[in-house]
């Protein structure tokens, strides 16, 4: 049994060793890649310029879909604006939820399908957006809805959309380098490496090996992230709530719910509370199980 | 040059964490105001809530009374006759009674309100805890010490509000 500012704390914690683990990845990946290149071209070129490159190519790409993320997915999903009226518990539930998290109220919205999800998203909680479909929104109670948006919160408060943007950028520049690397030794011209051949050698060897495996390594580590923010943001909610039973009944009913999301795609999957798709291989999952979510929750209640 | 550089790290935190101190009892303050401004807002609710239900409420109550009336009599018709205009009225603005939709409104509203209240306390007590902490931790307490910064007591509960309301029907 442990409290939930304990929970929150070590959930955090290990949060930012997997980051950590992810970064020092990435570094030791696009270092060898780089030598390898440099290497196949002699050291006419340090590499260098091509992680500079790569970095910017794959951050223009990520850019919009971070800066613009609330307009990009809500428009994906064919949201539309709730209201205070019509949505009384969705509105009322977040604005209390804003107000125990200390934020502003976020933009609300909600999709129009009878399957049971909800996600949030926003660069920052200034423009911030939470979407709940009409589904979820009929079949919880206030408590259980509570636990829900109060997840969806904290994923806005935690910075997740941040976070993920800047490991997708990762993520996309150890592609761009592993893919220039292979297409360079495929079709390019072999340098005369005259200095240095064994240590070149070696370093072609290892950036290649690199180019093969680290785009398969980094996206493994970017959902091993996913999960650990979604059980902080399981912990973070209860801190706002303090009723685990909220978010634990909650996620039972989502469990049981069978019906997929039309709306969701592969782009859009890990922005929701449980994953739209359901089934796959643990390692590939945006999202942890539900018996693993409902076990953390219940040590804490 | 490592003296120079270990003094502006020092001064530096001394810096932040006083700014830390500062701003979390600012936020402290303010946390009292939202209170104050969550319970104003239950102030001015409940009341035009209670007479917006209690205006429709009288308005069933009256149709339902008169209707009881009418079955009542022997020869109803001459009351119906009175009684029809009144009803068609109320038919128009209102295709079927729903008492008990505005009833369970009102709770909504009165859980809403009661729940506004109670997370912005909620603020008031994580913060004081928060910046109570700093004070008394190591090596916080130190600087803290310094300034003269000393805990906040937060929210407190008289003992009146701890009983437990009884419910009876």
């Amino acid at each position: 049994m442990i409290n939930v500012f304990e929970s929150v704390e070590s959930n955090k914690h290990k949060s930012w060793l997997v980051v950590a683990g992810f970064v020092g990845f990435v570094l030791a990946a696009s270092y060898l890649m780089a030598r390898g290149m440099a290497a196949y071209y002699g050291y006419e070129s340090t590499g260098l310029e091509f992680l500079g490159l790569g970095l910017v190519i794959s951050g223009v790409m990520s850019f919009a879909s971070y800066y613009f993320s609330d307009r990009v997915v809500l428009g994906i999903s064919g949201a539309t604006p709730a209201n205070r009226k019509k949505d009384f518990l969705f509105y009322t539930v977040a604005e209390n939820m804003a107000l125990a998290a200390g934020m502003p109220v976020p933009k609300l919205y909600k999709i129009d399908d009878t399957a049971m999800n909800a996600f949030a998203t926003g660069r920052d909680p200034q423009h911030a957006a939470i979407c709940a479909t009409t589904g979820l929104l009929t079949k919880l109670n206030r408590t259980e809805l509570e636990g829900v948006i109060g997840h969806e919160m904290s994923h806005i408060a935690n910075y997740d959309t941040r976070l993920m943007s800047i490991v997708t950028i990762l993520v996309g520049l150890l592609d761009l380098l592993g893919d220039w690397l292979l297409r360079s030794t495929f079709w390019g011209r072999r340098s005369r490496d005259d200095e240095d051949k064994s240590s070149g050698g070696l370093f072609l060897v290892l950036g290649l090996f690199m180019a093969v495996i680290s785009p398969v390594i980094a996206q493994i580590i970017q959902l091993a992230i996913s999960r650990r923010r979604e059980f902080l943001a399981d912990a973070s909610s209860v801190k706002l709530t303090r009723q685990p039973s909220g978010l634990i009944s909650a996620l039972k009913k989502l469990g049981a719910d069978k019906e997929p999301l039309e709306a969701s795609n592969r782009a859009t999957a890990h922005l929701y509370i449980v994953d739209p798709f359901k089934g796959l291989a643990k390692l590939f999952n945006t999202h942890p199980s539900l018996t693993e979510r409902i076990k953390a929750l219940e040590s804490m209640a | 040059m490592i003296y120079l550089i270990a003094l502006a790290a020092v001064v530096i935190y001394v810096v932040a964490t006083y700014n830390d101190l500062v701003s979390l009892k600012a936020r402290i303050a303010a946390s009292i105001q939202e209170i104050g401004n969550q319970l104003k807002r239950q102030v001015e609710l409940i009341p035009n809530l209670e007479a917006s239900v209690k205006g429709y409420l009288k308005h069933e109550k009256d149709i339902l009374k008169m209707l009881a009336e009418a079955r009542k009599m022997k020869d109803p018709s001459k009351k119906v006759a009175e009684l029809l205009p009144k009803l068609q009225v109320v038919v128009e603005s209102n295709p079927q009674l729903k008492g008990a939709e505005v009833v369970s409104n009102l709770m909504n509203e009165l859980r809403d309100t009661s729940d506004k209240v109670m997370y912005s306390r909620r603020t008031l007590i994580d913060l004081s805890a928060d910046y109570n902490i700093k004070v008394t931790t190591f090596p916080t307490n130190l600087i803290a010490g310094a300034f003269g910064f000393k805990s906040e007591k937060g929210f407190a509960v008289s003992e009146e509000d701890k009983e437990t309301p009884k419910v009876s029907f």
